[in-house]
């Protein structure tokens, strides 16, 4: 029994925390946080070349081919410092090309993702803000060879950076998941204005895009159970980065804290105040736990993965939609200002509380595996 | 991160439940006998603590040299699992007797008084009260007046402790008193053990919000106490009555407890109705019951992570008031539930006309401090993991 890492997962967040402190601190974070989000390429080079963006690719395409739980130390320092960099949506349409898409469609995209040449995500969500087969409206259309795609996905994220995008589309009376070169004629990437300009995210429509056959990953209608596992993964990749914002809202007002001084002490003497400290404290490192464990079960009990995906993300959602709010709180009128970072962290819990399920949702589907609804 | 047991440690699981399947006592039918059935079974009850010290698993994390069991952190983790999980009566019968005096001792006593007490704690011969708690010292434990002054071979000790579990059953208590009014506050204390049959001792039991009485005030008048049952130096008082054994972590028979009380929750709500449908099938119950699951989810998880740091030989301190304060919400909860599930039934407590399951309920909802302010209430663990997880200033 173990629940802990192993001596390289902690050298890979120790590195990922180095790079992220010298090239993406949250001052450059918040200096370009006032215009919309831009995608620094050759960062995303640059970090792939350190193995980030293939990181759960298969070394055969490329990639380091490690798991779910190194990809969440990752992801949990990227938290730390909101970083851009769409390393949780490459992610997830690796496992979308992984799970679905056979050889040749592995070769054709794998490679040139890990190398970081091509960006990619996975779009399944619509206007319908309905996260199940019924919700999706997206048509495709088979013809001689070809397939013909209409609709519009919302919510993309980093949409407007992807190079390829997989998107999901109803087809008879199932769902297919087609690989979308976001140059493709017919096909145009529109940036959503969120609240978090941080977490970057688009709408992508689709007007009777024309792709070939072999765009098709997996056959035809029986995507969706695949889909399903890919919200749930989602979901627990969202919540490691929420894990790493809510631990990093906490220490700078902690810091701040400990520092300011009224009625001739530091406040954080003040209960409270630190007794809110304690119980943010006891609220992350309760997420933390269900994070890394959905994160476990992802590499090593799939079973598991939907009731822990459901609960990491009811808690982290809830841990930091608090801890920003109270990091905002603790610093006073200063935590008003742009110069300080808590709104960053406050905005990025007020928009991941309701990004891909808020904790009634997630509540309701722990609930309904225990106790299905008449 | 792996979640499996070696092979040593699996067969150590097969162990406890074969053991479990011979001995723990039957109940009527084939069901086998809980932890609140053996208070009301007290030969089976005995015959069980028998079993198990002969097995070693009382005392289980207690060195083999005083009788313990030398279990590892992962045997102790899978012994408390596997009986919790099947509802099996506590692993000794001396409660607190286990919980602290023994540990105490082991590190502090001398031989004789080694000698003398562990056997009988391991084989649930003597029950053991805690003498702390005054008037005025509670969450501030350090300030007790309650005086011991040295005369020849003994301690007399006069004044008052109150909310002392059990005293008007226990044989023996564990008794902290100040010897040295001069010195700072935590530095003048001492710890005796004390027999309870003693003369000048008086025990009135207190009468609590569910009706029991199960705690009481104890008052010393011009009480002997030979110096020989000190344990520990004077004015070590303080630093011997802190947990002092490697016990795991896990909170894990609590988890386990937990998880029977919200099953017994879900079951409640398919039986209740609401507004003419069964509860469970009501939106607001529905999201606190998962709410309660995913809590107790997080405590066992928490639970595994502190463990982990034990079994890698890193410090573990005040993380674990992060489970205790889980649990204070989760126990509050838990009848406060229950009662908005049964509506208005919920007003019905035992013995009256229509209460559902006889008022059980009313009665968890009216049982919670002894997890939730014995022990530290949810502020002092606040305070504590502000302060030694945080780092922020000490109030006061
Ligand atoms: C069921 C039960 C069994 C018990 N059994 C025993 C026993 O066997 N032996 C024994 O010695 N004791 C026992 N106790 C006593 C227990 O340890 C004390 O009740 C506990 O330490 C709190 O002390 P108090 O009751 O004096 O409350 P107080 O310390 O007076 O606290 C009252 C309130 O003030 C708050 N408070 C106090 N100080 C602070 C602070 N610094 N910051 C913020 N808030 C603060 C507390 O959180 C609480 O809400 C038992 C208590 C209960 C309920």
């Amino acid at each position: 029994m173990d629940f802990g890492f192993t001596p390289e997962q902690d050298e890979l967040r120790a590195q990922a925390r180095r790079l992220l402190d010298h090239e993406l601190p949250l001052d450059r974070i918040l200096a370009s946080s006032a215009a919309p989000p831009t995608l620094d390429r050759a960062l995303w080079k640059r970090t792939a070349e350190l193995g980030w963006a293939g990181l759960t690719i298969p070394e055969a395409h490329g990639g380091l081919g490690l798991c779910a739980v190194d990809l969440i130390v990752l992801l949990e320092e990227m938290g730390k410092t909101l970083c851009p960099l769409p390393l949780a949506s490459t992610d997830l349409a690796v496992a979308a090309l992984t799970a679905l898409g056979d050889e040749a469609q592995r070769a054709e995209w794998l490679p040139r993702i890990a190398s970081g040449d091509v960006v990619a995500t996975v779009a399944i969500l619509e206007a319908s803000d309905v996260p199940a087969a019924e919700g999706i409206g997206a048509r495709a259309t088979a013809r001689a060879g070809e397939v013909v795609l209409d609709g519009a996905k919302l919510f993309v994220p980093d949409g407007q950076h992807a190079d390829l995008v997989l998107v999901a589309a109803r087809e008879g009376a199932g769902v297919s998941l087609f690989a979308v070169p976001a140059a493709a004629p017919g096909v145009t990437a529109t940036p959503l204005v969120v609240v978090d300009a941080t977490k970057p995210a688009a709408e992508v429509r689709l007007a009777g895009a024309v792709l070939p056959e072999r765009a098709r990953l997996g056959s035809a209608g029986a995507a969706w159970p695949v889909l399903a596992h890919l919200l749930d993964r989602q979901a627990i990749t969202h919540a490691a980065e929420m894990v790493g914002s809510a631990d990093a809202a906490l220490r700078l007002a902690v810091e701040y804290a400990k520092v300011r001084r009224q009625f001739g002490s530091p406040i954080g003497r003040f209960q409270g105040v630190k007794h809110r400290c304690a119980e943010m404290l006891c609220d992350i490192e309760s997420a933390r736990s269900l994070v890394y464990y959905a994160a476990w079960a992802l590499d090593s009990a799939p079973e598991q993965v939907a009731r822990y995906a459901a609960m990491a993300k009811a808690l982290a959602s809830e841990a930091l939609d608090a801890a920003g709010e109270e990091c905002v709180q603790i610093h006073g009128a200063i935590g008003y200002t742009w110069e300080c970072h808590a709104h960053l962290f406050y905005k990025r819990g007020r928009q991941s509380y309701v990004w891909l399920g808020a904790p009634d949702e997630h509540y309701e589907r722990v609930m309904g595996a225990l106790e299905p609804r008449a | 991160m792996d979640f499996g047991f070696s092979p040593e440690e699996e067969a150590f699981r097969a162990e406890v439940r074969a053991f479990i399947a011979d001995h723990l006592p039957q109940r009527s039918g084939q069901d086998q006998m809980d932890a609140e059935e053996g208070m009301k079974n007290l030969p089976a009850l005995y015959k069980w603590n028998q079993d198990l010290h002969a097995k070693r698993w009382v005392g289980f994390n207690w060195p083999r040299e005083v009788g313990g069991g030398g279990g590892t952190i992962s045997e102790q983790m899978i012994l408390k699992e596997e009986m919790a999980r099947v509802k099996a009566p506590m692993l000794g019968l001396s409660y607190m007797g286990l919980a602290w005096v023994g540990p105490a001792l082991i590190k502090y006593g001398t031989p004789a008084q080694q000698e003398r007490h562990i056997g009988p704690i391991l084989r649930g011969e003597i029950q053991w009260c805690t003498g702390y708690s005054e008037p005025g010292a509670g969450s501030d434990l350090a300030a007790l007046q309650c005086k011991a002054v040295r005369d020849g071979d003994d301690y007399v000790v006069n004044g008052q402790k109150i909310w002392t579990s059990l005293a008007m059953w226990a044989q023996w208590m564990i008794l902290l008193v100040r010897t040295d009014p001069q010195a700072p506050k935590h530095l003048g204390i001492t710890c005796l053990l004390v027999p309870m049959q003693t003369p000048g001792i008086t025990v009135k039991p207190i009468k609590e919000m569910n009706g029991g009485a199960m705690f009481a005030e104890v008052f010393f008048e011009d009480v002997r106490v030979p110096a020989a049952n000190r344990l520990g130096a004077e004015g070590q008082g303080w630093e011997v009555t802190k947990d002092a054994l490697a016990n795991e972590r896990s909170s894990i028979a609590d988890v386990w407890a937990l998880k029977h009380r919200l099953e017994a929750i879900r079951d409640l709500a398919r039986r209740c109705r609401r507004r003419g449908r069964p509860a469970i099938e009501d939106a607001a119950i529905r999201q606190r019951i998962a709410r309660m699951e995913t809590q107790v989810e997080a405590m066992r998880l928490n639970g595994l992570r502190f463990v982990t740091k034990q079994l890698r030989g890193e410090p573990l301190g005040a993380e674990t008031s992060i489970n205790k304060l889980i649990r204070a919400r989760i126990e509050i909860e838990s009848g406060r539930l229950a009662r908005d599930i049964e509506g208005s039934f919920g007003a019905l407590a035992r013995k009256s006309p229509h209460a559902v399951d006889d008022g059980r309920w009313q009665k968890v909802m009216l049982s919670w401090p002894p997890f939730v302010i014995g022990g530290g209430t949810p502020n002092i663990q606040k305070n504590v993991i502000a302060e030694r997880l945080l780092g922020l200033p000490h109030d006061g």
